[in-house]
Protein backbone atom coordinates (compact mmCIF):
# COMPACT_ATOMS: atom_id res chain seq x y z
CA UNK A 1 0.00 0.00 0.00
CA UNK A 2 1.05 3.51 -1.08
CA UNK A 3 1.24 5.85 2.17
CA UNK A 4 -0.92 8.55 1.89
CA UNK A 5 0.22 11.89 2.96
CA UNK A 6 -0.76 12.97 6.74
CA UNK A 7 -4.50 14.28 6.87
CA UNK A 8 -4.54 17.94 7.71
CA UNK A 9 -7.68 20.40 8.81
CA UNK A 10 -9.26 17.37 10.63
CA UNK A 11 -10.18 18.49 14.11
CA UNK A 12 -7.42 17.46 16.82
CA UNK A 13 -8.08 14.39 19.11
CA UNK A 14 -5.19 14.10 21.25
CA UNK A 15 -3.34 16.77 22.26
CA UNK A 16 0.04 16.22 25.13
CA UNK A 17 1.31 19.74 26.12
CA UNK A 18 4.74 19.32 27.86
CA UNK A 19 3.93 16.25 29.66
CA UNK A 20 6.18 14.67 32.38
CA UNK A 21 6.09 11.19 33.98
CA UNK A 22 8.34 9.87 36.67
CA UNK A 23 7.96 5.87 37.23
CA UNK A 24 8.26 5.29 41.10
CA UNK A 25 11.45 3.91 40.97
CA UNK A 26 12.49 7.18 39.75
CA UNK A 27 12.80 6.59 36.31
CA UNK A 28 12.34 9.69 34.39
CA UNK A 29 10.21 8.24 31.54
CA UNK A 30 8.74 11.40 29.78
CA UNK A 31 10.71 14.52 29.91
CA UNK A 32 8.56 16.98 28.12
CA UNK A 33 6.39 15.40 25.52
CA UNK A 34 4.68 18.08 23.22
CA UNK A 35 2.60 15.66 20.76
CA UNK A 36 -0.92 16.90 18.45
CA UNK A 37 -3.25 14.32 16.29
CA UNK A 38 -5.74 15.12 14.14
CA UNK A 39 -8.86 12.66 13.79
CA UNK A 40 -8.26 10.01 11.29
CA UNK A 41 -3.90 10.29 10.98
CA UNK A 42 -2.19 7.11 11.04
CA UNK A 43 0.55 7.62 13.51
CA UNK A 44 3.65 5.45 14.26
CA UNK A 45 5.49 6.15 17.72
CA UNK A 46 8.59 4.30 17.30
CA UNK A 47 11.79 3.90 19.10
CA UNK A 48 14.23 1.73 21.56
CA UNK A 49 13.47 -0.52 24.40
CA UNK A 50 12.81 2.17 27.45
CA UNK A 51 12.63 5.14 25.12
CA UNK A 52 9.64 5.83 26.36
CA UNK A 53 6.84 5.48 23.73
CA UNK A 54 4.65 2.82 25.90
CA UNK A 55 4.53 5.39 28.54
CA UNK A 56 3.47 7.97 25.96
CA UNK A 57 0.55 5.79 24.61
CA UNK A 58 -0.47 5.16 28.21
CA UNK A 59 -0.76 8.80 28.78
CA UNK A 60 -3.71 8.76 26.32
CA UNK A 61 -6.15 6.77 27.57
CA UNK A 62 -5.37 7.58 31.49
CA UNK A 63 -3.38 4.28 32.72
CA UNK A 64 -0.71 6.57 33.77
CA UNK A 65 -1.38 10.05 34.75
CA UNK A 66 0.91 12.66 33.96
CA UNK A 67 3.76 14.19 36.28
CA UNK A 68 3.94 17.62 34.26
CA UNK A 69 1.73 19.52 31.45
CA UNK A 70 -1.55 18.60 30.28
CA UNK A 71 -3.56 15.54 28.58
CA UNK A 72 -6.40 16.82 26.25
CA UNK A 73 -8.33 13.69 24.90
CA UNK A 74 -11.88 15.05 22.04
CA UNK A 75 -11.17 18.23 23.25
CA UNK A 76 -11.37 17.57 27.12
CA UNK A 77 -8.77 17.66 29.91
CA UNK A 78 -8.24 13.86 30.85
CA UNK A 79 -7.29 14.74 34.26
CA UNK A 80 -10.83 14.39 35.86
CA UNK A 81 -12.07 11.47 33.68
CA UNK A 82 -11.85 7.81 34.69
CA UNK A 83 -10.19 5.42 32.54
CA UNK A 84 -13.11 3.71 31.79
CA UNK A 85 -14.46 7.06 30.41
CA UNK A 86 -11.48 7.81 28.23
CA UNK A 87 -11.33 4.41 26.76
CA UNK A 88 -14.85 5.30 25.23
CA UNK A 89 -12.45 7.81 23.41
CA UNK A 90 -9.11 6.01 23.55
CA UNK A 91 -9.41 2.25 22.35
CA UNK A 92 -5.97 0.63 23.84
CA UNK A 93 -4.95 -2.61 22.66
CA UNK A 94 -2.31 -4.49 25.03
CA UNK A 95 0.87 -6.08 23.51
CA UNK A 96 -0.05 -9.66 24.93
CA UNK A 97 -3.20 -10.66 24.07
CA UNK A 98 -3.23 -13.32 27.02
CA UNK A 99 -3.57 -10.92 29.48
CA UNK A 100 -6.98 -9.75 28.59
CA UNK A 101 -8.56 -12.81 27.25
CA UNK A 102 -10.48 -14.28 30.12
CA UNK A 103 -14.00 -15.31 28.39
CA UNK A 104 -15.55 -18.54 27.52
CA UNK A 105 -16.06 -17.71 24.10
CA UNK A 106 -14.96 -15.18 21.12
CA UNK A 107 -18.38 -13.33 21.40
CA UNK A 108 -18.96 -13.03 24.90
CA UNK A 109 -14.83 -11.61 24.97
CA UNK A 110 -16.11 -8.96 23.08
CA UNK A 111 -19.00 -7.83 24.32
CA UNK A 112 -17.10 -7.25 27.84
CA UNK A 113 -16.02 -3.97 26.78
CA UNK A 114 -19.13 -2.32 25.75
CA UNK A 115 -21.46 -3.91 27.97
CA UNK A 116 -18.62 -2.51 30.95
CA UNK A 117 -18.83 0.98 30.22
CA UNK A 118 -22.99 0.99 29.67
CA UNK A 119 -23.98 -0.06 26.70
CA UNK A 120 -27.79 -1.25 26.40
CA UNK A 121 -28.17 -5.27 25.56
CA UNK A 122 -28.77 -5.04 21.97
CA UNK A 123 -26.33 -1.96 21.26
CA UNK A 124 -23.74 -4.49 22.55
CA UNK A 125 -24.40 -6.86 20.65
CA UNK A 126 -24.53 -4.66 17.54
CA UNK A 127 -21.09 -3.46 18.42
CA UNK A 128 -19.50 -6.37 18.67
CA UNK A 129 -21.09 -7.82 15.65
CA UNK A 130 -19.31 -4.73 14.14
CA UNK A 131 -16.07 -5.53 15.22
CA UNK A 132 -15.81 -9.27 14.61
CA UNK A 133 -16.96 -8.30 11.34
CA UNK A 134 -14.51 -5.33 11.01
CA UNK A 135 -11.94 -7.88 12.12
CA UNK A 136 -13.20 -10.90 10.31
CA UNK A 137 -13.22 -12.77 13.00
CA UNK A 138 -16.88 -13.71 12.68
CA UNK A 139 -16.75 -16.83 12.32
CA UNK A 140 -14.81 -17.99 15.38
CA UNK A 141 -17.02 -16.25 17.66
CA UNK A 142 -18.40 -19.65 19.84
CA UNK A 143 -14.88 -20.54 19.72
CA UNK A 144 -12.68 -20.01 23.46
CA UNK A 145 -10.31 -17.24 22.33
CA UNK A 146 -7.53 -18.48 24.68
CA UNK A 147 -7.40 -21.87 21.81
CA UNK A 148 -6.80 -19.60 19.32
CA UNK A 149 -3.43 -19.64 17.54
CA UNK A 150 -1.94 -16.34 18.19
CA UNK A 151 -2.84 -14.06 15.21
CA UNK A 152 -6.15 -14.57 15.77
CA UNK A 153 -5.89 -13.79 19.57
CA UNK A 154 -4.87 -10.81 18.47
CA UNK A 155 -7.25 -10.05 16.20
CA UNK A 156 -10.03 -10.64 19.24
CA UNK A 157 -8.41 -8.46 21.42
CA UNK A 158 -8.52 -5.76 18.81
CA UNK A 159 -11.97 -6.60 18.23
CA UNK A 160 -12.94 -6.56 21.51
CA UNK A 161 -11.45 -2.56 22.13
CA UNK A 162 -12.90 -1.96 18.75
CA UNK A 163 -16.55 -3.19 19.76
CA UNK A 164 -16.59 0.16 22.38
CA UNK A 165 -16.46 2.24 19.38
CA UNK A 166 -13.18 4.53 20.31
CA UNK A 167 -12.22 7.06 18.12
CA UNK A 168 -9.02 6.09 18.60
CA UNK A 169 -7.01 2.92 18.26
CA UNK A 170 -3.90 2.75 20.42
CA UNK A 171 -1.95 -0.51 19.53
CA UNK A 172 1.21 -1.64 21.05
CA UNK A 173 3.40 -3.61 18.93
CA UNK A 174 0.47 -5.33 17.07
CA UNK A 175 2.83 -7.54 14.94
CA UNK A 176 5.41 -9.06 17.95
CA UNK A 177 5.44 -12.67 17.35
CA UNK A 178 3.29 -12.81 14.08
CA UNK A 179 4.96 -14.64 10.96
CA UNK A 180 4.96 -12.57 7.97
CA UNK A 181 1.25 -13.68 6.35
CA UNK A 182 -0.45 -13.20 9.83
CA UNK A 183 1.56 -9.78 10.05
CA UNK A 184 0.24 -8.38 6.60
CA UNK A 185 -3.12 -9.82 7.19
CA UNK A 186 -3.67 -8.13 10.42
CA UNK A 187 -2.03 -4.74 9.55
CA UNK A 188 -4.36 -5.10 6.82
CA UNK A 189 -7.47 -5.06 8.86
CA UNK A 190 -5.62 -2.00 10.67
CA UNK A 191 -5.30 -0.06 7.21
CA UNK A 192 -9.31 -0.40 6.54
CA UNK A 193 -10.13 0.59 10.24
CA UNK A 194 -8.30 3.92 9.54
CA UNK A 195 -9.55 4.47 5.73
CA UNK A 196 -12.65 4.19 7.52
CA UNK A 197 -11.73 7.37 9.82
CA UNK A 198 -10.42 5.72 12.65
CA UNK A 199 -7.25 7.55 14.24
CA UNK A 200 -4.51 4.80 14.44
CA UNK A 201 -1.30 5.34 16.54
CA UNK A 202 1.09 2.17 16.15
CA UNK A 203 3.56 1.91 18.75
CA UNK A 204 5.84 -0.57 17.02
CA UNK A 205 9.79 -1.02 16.41
CA UNK A 206 9.60 -2.53 12.92
CA UNK A 207 10.67 -0.43 10.46
CA UNK A 208 8.87 -2.36 7.73
CA UNK A 209 4.99 -2.07 9.39
CA UNK A 210 5.97 2.54 9.68
CA UNK A 211 7.25 2.43 6.30
CA UNK A 212 4.33 0.17 5.11
CA UNK A 213 1.47 1.71 6.51
CA UNK A 214 1.95 4.74 8.46
CA UNK A 215 1.40 8.21 7.42
CA UNK A 216 3.35 10.09 10.18
CA UNK A 217 6.05 8.74 12.60
CA UNK A 218 6.92 10.12 16.19
CA UNK A 219 10.82 8.79 17.05
CA UNK A 220 11.36 9.06 20.97
CA UNK A 221 14.49 8.54 22.46
CA UNK A 222 15.57 9.02 26.43
CA UNK A 223 11.73 10.29 27.21
CA UNK A 224 11.64 13.02 24.09
CA UNK A 225 10.41 13.30 20.94
CA UNK A 226 13.32 13.77 18.46
CA UNK A 227 11.58 13.33 15.48
CA UNK A 228 7.98 14.03 14.17
CA UNK A 229 7.38 14.14 10.23
CA UNK A 230 5.65 12.16 7.19
CA UNK A 231 7.05 8.79 6.63
CA UNK A 232 8.70 10.10 4.04
CA UNK A 233 10.59 12.69 5.43
CA UNK A 234 11.51 10.42 8.50
CA UNK A 235 13.15 7.69 6.57
CA UNK A 236 15.51 10.08 4.73
CA UNK A 237 17.04 11.18 8.05
CA UNK A 238 19.05 7.86 8.31
CA UNK A 239 21.49 9.12 10.43
CA UNK A 240 19.03 10.40 12.90
CA UNK A 241 17.16 7.14 13.00
CA UNK A 242 20.53 5.21 13.85
CA UNK A 243 21.28 7.60 16.91
CA UNK A 244 17.32 6.81 18.16
CA UNK A 245 18.38 2.44 17.46
CA UNK A 246 16.34 2.32 14.65
CA UNK A 247 16.91 0.82 11.26
CA UNK A 248 15.11 1.61 8.50
CA UNK A 249 13.87 -1.21 6.19
CA UNK A 250 16.30 -2.87 3.97
CA UNK A 251 14.53 -1.76 0.84
CA UNK A 252 14.99 2.00 2.30
CA UNK A 253 18.32 1.21 3.04
CA UNK A 254 19.09 -0.04 -0.63
CA UNK A 255 17.17 2.65 -2.21
CA UNK A 256 19.94 5.41 -0.43
CA UNK A 257 22.95 3.01 -1.53
CA UNK A 258 21.35 3.43 -5.07
CA UNK A 259 20.35 7.01 -4.93
CA UNK A 260 24.00 8.03 -6.76
CA UNK A 261 21.78 6.31 -10.00
CA UNK A 262 19.06 7.63 -10.01
CA UNK A 263 16.56 6.04 -7.51
CA UNK A 264 14.72 8.14 -5.09
CA UNK A 265 15.63 8.03 -1.20
CA UNK A 266 12.56 8.15 -0.07
CA UNK A 267 11.82 4.49 -0.97
CA UNK A 268 9.33 2.84 1.58
CA UNK A 269 8.32 -0.62 -0.24
CA UNK A 270 9.38 -3.04 -2.40
CA UNK A 271 6.21 -1.75 -4.96
CA UNK A 272 7.75 1.86 -4.98
CA UNK A 273 11.21 0.24 -5.56
CA UNK A 274 10.32 -1.67 -8.36
CA UNK A 275 8.44 1.23 -9.31
CA UNK A 276 11.82 3.54 -9.15
CA UNK A 277 14.19 1.10 -10.66
CA UNK A 278 11.74 0.49 -14.08
CA UNK A 279 11.97 4.37 -14.00
CA UNK A 280 15.74 4.36 -14.14
CA UNK A 281 16.09 1.52 -16.56
CA UNK A 282 13.67 2.69 -18.31
CA UNK A 283 15.58 6.22 -18.44
CA UNK A 284 18.78 4.33 -19.18
CA UNK A 285 17.75 2.81 -22.37
CA UNK B 1 7.72 -2.93 44.31
CA UNK B 2 10.72 -5.86 44.22
CA UNK B 3 11.14 -4.88 47.91
CA UNK B 4 8.03 -6.01 49.09
CA UNK B 5 8.53 -9.77 47.85
CA UNK B 6 12.64 -9.56 48.19
CA UNK B 7 14.32 -7.55 51.61
CA UNK B 8 17.44 -9.05 50.87
CA UNK B 9 20.02 -6.25 50.55
CA UNK B 10 23.35 -6.66 49.21
CA UNK B 11 26.21 -5.75 51.39
CA UNK B 12 29.21 -7.92 52.73
CA UNK B 13 28.95 -8.04 56.50
CA UNK B 14 30.10 -10.53 58.15
CA UNK B 15 26.21 -11.96 58.19
CA UNK B 16 26.00 -11.45 54.64
CA UNK B 17 29.42 -13.94 54.70
CA UNK B 18 28.03 -16.43 57.56
CA UNK B 19 26.53 -19.76 56.53
CA UNK B 20 23.09 -19.80 55.57
CA UNK B 21 22.63 -22.79 57.62
CA UNK B 22 24.35 -21.22 60.73
CA UNK B 23 21.83 -18.37 60.18
CA UNK B 24 19.24 -20.31 59.96
CA UNK B 25 19.92 -22.19 63.19
CA UNK B 26 20.62 -19.02 64.93
CA UNK B 27 17.56 -17.71 64.02
CA UNK B 28 15.52 -20.67 65.35
CA UNK B 29 17.66 -20.72 68.77
CA UNK B 30 17.35 -17.26 69.43
CA UNK B 31 13.39 -17.37 68.65
CA UNK B 32 13.36 -21.06 71.52
CA UNK B 33 15.41 -17.74 73.59
CA UNK B 34 12.13 -15.18 72.94
CA UNK B 35 10.20 -18.25 74.26
CA UNK B 36 12.33 -19.15 77.24
CA UNK B 37 12.51 -15.55 78.80
CA UNK B 38 9.37 -14.05 80.25
CA UNK B 39 10.58 -10.75 81.52
CA UNK B 40 10.26 -7.47 80.11
CA UNK B 41 14.04 -6.16 80.35
CA UNK B 42 15.24 -8.94 79.16
CA UNK B 43 13.02 -9.36 75.96
CA UNK B 44 13.90 -5.96 75.15
CA UNK B 45 17.40 -6.38 76.02
CA UNK B 46 17.28 -9.44 73.39
CA UNK B 47 15.32 -6.81 70.96
CA UNK B 48 18.31 -4.42 71.72
CA UNK B 49 20.65 -7.22 70.55
CA UNK B 50 18.49 -7.82 67.39
CA UNK B 51 18.09 -4.16 66.33
CA UNK B 52 21.93 -4.20 66.58
CA UNK B 53 22.31 -7.48 64.53
CA UNK B 54 20.10 -5.42 62.00
CA UNK B 55 21.81 -2.68 61.58
CA UNK B 56 25.17 -4.95 61.49
CA UNK B 57 23.73 -6.28 58.64
CA UNK B 58 23.34 -3.04 57.26
CA UNK B 59 19.49 -3.22 56.68
CA UNK B 60 18.50 0.10 55.14
CA UNK B 61 16.45 2.21 56.91
CA UNK B 62 13.56 2.09 54.55
CA UNK B 63 13.59 -1.42 54.29
CA UNK B 64 13.48 -1.80 57.95
CA UNK B 65 10.70 0.31 58.46
CA UNK B 66 8.82 -1.23 56.01
CA UNK B 67 9.07 -4.48 57.34
CA UNK B 68 8.55 -3.52 60.30
CA UNK B 69 4.89 -1.63 59.71
CA UNK B 70 3.34 -4.86 59.71
CA UNK B 71 5.05 -6.14 63.23
CA UNK B 72 4.36 -2.42 64.93
CA UNK B 73 0.49 -2.96 63.87
CA UNK B 74 0.53 -6.54 65.51
CA UNK B 75 1.88 -5.72 68.60
CA UNK B 76 -0.21 -2.27 69.20
CA UNK B 77 -3.26 -4.75 68.77
CA UNK B 78 -1.69 -6.95 71.64
CA UNK B 79 -0.84 -4.45 73.91
CA UNK B 80 -4.63 -2.95 73.39
CA UNK B 81 -6.31 -6.60 73.42
CA UNK B 82 -4.36 -8.43 76.13
CA UNK B 83 -5.86 -6.52 79.31
CA UNK B 84 -9.42 -7.01 77.75
CA UNK B 85 -8.94 -10.55 77.79
CA UNK B 86 -7.02 -10.76 81.12
CA UNK B 87 -8.79 -9.16 84.19
CA UNK B 88 -6.18 -10.99 86.86
CA UNK B 89 -4.13 -9.32 89.42
CA UNK B 90 -4.38 -6.10 90.99
CA UNK B 91 -4.09 -2.97 91.22
CA UNK B 92 -8.03 -2.45 88.75
CA UNK B 93 -7.00 0.57 86.79
CA UNK B 94 -10.47 1.10 85.10
CA UNK B 95 -13.67 -0.51 84.96
CA UNK B 96 -15.60 -0.32 81.99
CA UNK B 97 -18.98 -2.85 81.86
CA UNK B 98 -17.93 -6.52 82.77
CA UNK B 99 -13.99 -5.78 80.93
CA UNK B 100 -11.95 -4.98 83.89
CA UNK B 101 -8.24 -3.41 83.32
CA UNK B 102 -5.32 -4.09 86.05
CA UNK B 103 -2.00 -2.91 86.03
CA UNK B 104 -0.12 -6.65 85.45
CA UNK B 105 -2.28 -7.36 82.52
CA UNK B 106 -0.82 -4.24 81.03
CA UNK B 107 2.87 -5.26 81.25
CA UNK B 108 1.84 -8.39 80.10
CA UNK B 109 0.73 -7.46 77.53
CA UNK B 110 3.73 -5.22 76.26
CA UNK B 111 5.79 -8.16 77.63
CA UNK B 112 4.09 -10.50 74.93
CA UNK B 113 3.97 -7.34 72.47
CA UNK B 114 7.90 -6.92 72.86
CA UNK B 115 8.51 -10.84 72.23
CA UNK B 116 5.94 -11.17 69.50
CA UNK B 117 8.63 -8.27 68.02
CA UNK B 118 11.87 -10.32 68.95
CA UNK B 119 10.12 -13.15 66.89
CA UNK B 120 9.55 -11.18 63.88
CA UNK B 121 12.34 -9.08 63.65
CA UNK B 122 14.79 -11.99 64.33
CA UNK B 123 14.08 -13.74 60.83
CA UNK B 124 14.49 -10.44 59.41
CA UNK B 125 18.31 -10.61 60.38
CA UNK B 126 18.27 -13.43 57.77
CA UNK B 127 15.97 -12.48 55.30
CA UNK B 128 18.08 -9.08 55.22
CA UNK B 129 21.51 -10.44 54.89
CA UNK B 130 20.62 -13.93 52.72
CA UNK B 131 19.72 -14.02 49.28
CA UNK B 132 16.30 -16.13 48.00
CA UNK B 133 19.75 -18.38 46.24
CA UNK B 134 21.44 -18.69 49.42
CA UNK B 135 18.57 -19.66 51.12
CA UNK B 136 17.09 -22.05 49.36
CA UNK B 137 21.01 -23.95 48.80
CA UNK B 138 21.38 -24.37 52.92
CA UNK B 139 17.48 -26.04 52.81
CA UNK B 140 18.72 -28.30 50.37
CA UNK B 141 21.99 -28.78 52.07
CA UNK B 142 19.90 -29.31 55.24
CA UNK B 143 18.33 -32.10 53.47
CA UNK B 144 15.20 -30.25 51.24
CA UNK B 145 14.59 -32.44 48.74
CA UNK B 146 16.25 -30.78 45.34
CA UNK B 147 13.76 -30.55 43.09
CA UNK B 148 11.61 -28.98 46.05
CA UNK B 149 14.25 -26.25 46.89
CA UNK B 150 14.39 -25.34 43.50
CA UNK B 151 10.52 -25.16 43.18
CA UNK B 152 11.11 -22.74 46.39
CA UNK B 153 13.81 -20.51 44.48
CA UNK B 154 11.55 -20.54 41.46
CA UNK B 155 8.62 -18.86 42.90
CA UNK B 156 10.28 -16.40 45.12
CA UNK B 157 12.35 -15.62 41.65
CA UNK B 158 9.38 -15.14 39.55
CA UNK B 159 7.31 -13.17 42.50
CA UNK B 160 8.22 -9.99 41.29
CA UNK B 161 7.71 -10.70 37.55
CA UNK B 162 4.48 -11.99 38.37
CA UNK B 163 3.26 -8.89 40.36
CA UNK B 164 4.39 -7.07 37.08
CA UNK B 165 2.02 -9.39 34.78
CA UNK B 166 -0.83 -9.04 37.41
CA UNK B 167 -0.33 -4.63 37.09
CA UNK B 168 -0.36 -5.31 33.11
CA UNK B 169 -3.43 -7.44 32.95
CA UNK B 170 -5.46 -5.16 35.41
CA UNK B 171 -4.33 -1.97 32.90
CA UNK B 172 -5.30 -3.85 29.97
CA UNK B 173 -8.88 -4.51 31.21
CA UNK B 174 -8.98 -1.14 32.90
CA UNK B 175 -8.28 -0.12 29.55
CA UNK B 176 -11.35 -2.32 28.24
CA UNK B 177 -13.81 -0.06 30.61
CA UNK B 178 -13.47 -2.55 33.97
CA UNK B 179 -13.57 -0.99 36.86
CA UNK B 180 -12.34 -2.92 39.54
CA UNK B 181 -13.34 -1.58 43.13
CA UNK B 182 -16.66 -0.48 41.49
CA UNK B 183 -20.10 -2.12 42.64
CA UNK B 184 -21.24 -4.86 45.69
CA UNK B 185 -19.06 -7.38 46.88
CA UNK B 186 -20.67 -9.61 44.51
CA UNK B 187 -20.03 -7.30 41.64
CA UNK B 188 -16.35 -6.78 42.44
CA UNK B 189 -15.32 -10.34 42.42
CA UNK B 190 -17.28 -11.04 39.38
CA UNK B 191 -14.86 -8.04 38.04
CA UNK B 192 -11.83 -9.93 39.58
CA UNK B 193 -12.91 -12.95 37.02
CA UNK B 194 -11.24 -10.78 34.26
CA UNK B 195 -7.98 -10.43 35.91
CA UNK B 196 -7.74 -14.00 37.44
CA UNK B 197 -8.59 -15.81 33.98
CA UNK B 198 -5.33 -14.34 32.78
CA UNK B 199 -3.36 -14.30 35.80
CA UNK B 200 -3.67 -17.79 35.65
CA UNK B 201 -3.27 -18.84 32.07
CA UNK B 202 -0.41 -16.59 32.15
CA UNK B 203 1.31 -19.01 34.94
CA UNK B 204 0.49 -21.44 33.06
CA UNK B 205 2.14 -20.58 30.01
CA UNK B 206 5.05 -19.37 31.96
CA UNK B 207 5.23 -22.63 34.01
CA UNK B 208 5.13 -24.41 30.64
CA UNK B 209 7.94 -22.45 29.11
CA UNK B 210 10.31 -22.81 32.06
CA UNK B 211 9.42 -26.57 32.46
CA UNK B 212 10.92 -27.05 28.59
CA UNK B 213 13.64 -24.50 29.09
CA UNK B 214 15.04 -26.51 32.19
CA UNK B 215 14.23 -29.90 30.72
CA UNK B 216 16.39 -28.93 27.34
CA UNK B 217 19.01 -28.10 30.30
CA UNK B 218 18.77 -31.68 31.13
CA UNK B 219 17.46 -31.16 34.27
CA UNK B 220 16.98 -34.35 36.46
CA UNK B 221 19.14 -36.29 34.09
CA UNK B 222 20.94 -37.77 37.22
CA UNK B 223 19.62 -38.51 40.80
CA UNK B 224 22.84 -36.96 42.22
CA UNK B 225 23.85 -33.36 41.09
CA UNK B 226 26.91 -31.42 41.59
CA UNK B 227 27.00 -28.15 42.72
CA UNK B 228 29.27 -25.17 41.20
CA UNK B 229 29.13 -23.22 44.74
CA UNK B 230 29.35 -25.76 47.82
CA UNK B 231 28.38 -24.60 51.19
CA UNK B 232 31.61 -25.25 53.98
CA UNK B 233 31.55 -24.26 57.65
CA UNK B 234 34.22 -21.82 58.39
CA UNK B 235 35.92 -21.80 61.22
CA UNK B 236 33.93 -18.24 62.08
CA UNK B 237 30.84 -20.00 61.57
CA UNK B 238 31.35 -22.63 64.07
CA UNK B 239 32.08 -19.58 66.38
CA UNK B 240 29.40 -17.66 65.77
CA UNK B 241 27.45 -20.91 66.04
CA UNK B 242 29.01 -21.23 69.64
CA UNK B 243 28.31 -17.80 71.02
CA UNK B 244 24.38 -17.85 69.82
CA UNK B 245 24.38 -21.50 70.99
CA UNK B 246 25.32 -19.95 74.46
CA UNK B 247 23.24 -17.06 74.25
CA UNK B 248 20.59 -19.41 74.73
CA UNK B 249 21.57 -22.57 76.99
CA UNK B 250 23.18 -20.21 79.47
CA UNK B 251 19.92 -18.55 80.11
CA UNK B 252 17.99 -21.92 79.63
CA UNK B 253 19.96 -23.68 82.40
CA UNK B 254 19.52 -20.82 84.81
CA UNK B 255 15.80 -20.56 84.22
CA UNK B 256 15.27 -24.46 84.52
CA UNK B 257 18.13 -25.77 87.24
CA UNK B 258 18.54 -22.67 88.85
CA UNK B 259 15.23 -21.11 89.01
CA UNK B 260 16.08 -17.69 87.92
CA UNK B 261 13.53 -15.53 86.49
CA UNK B 262 14.47 -14.14 83.15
Amino acid sequence: MIPQPVTDGGPTIISLGDVKFTYDGGVEALKGVTLNIKKGEYVAVVGGNGSGKTTLAKQMNGLLRPGGGTVTIGGRPAAPQTVAELSRVVGYVFQNPDHQLFSPSVEEEVLFGPENIGYSGPDSRNKAEHAMALMGIGHLRKEPPLSLNLGARRKVTIASVLAMSPQVLVLDEPTTGLDDQESRDLMAGIDGLNKQGLTVILITHEMKIVAEHANRVVVMAEGRIVLDSDVKGAFADIELLRQSKLVPPPITLLAHRLSAYGISRDVLSTDEFVFEASKMIGGSR
Amino acid sequence: MTGFIDLYTEADTFLHRMDPRVKILAVLLLSILAFLLSGLSSLLLLLTFIFLLLFLARATLGKTLFALKFVLRFMVLIVILWPIFDPSGTPVLATLGPVKMTEPAIWRGVTSAVRVGCLATVWYILMFSTSQRDLVRALVKMGLRFDFGLALAISLRFLPTFSLTIESIKDAQRARGLELDRGGLLRRSKNYVAVLAPTIVSALRTADTLSLALQSRAYGARADRTYLRDLRMRSSDYVSLAVVLLLVVVPAFAIFFMGVSL
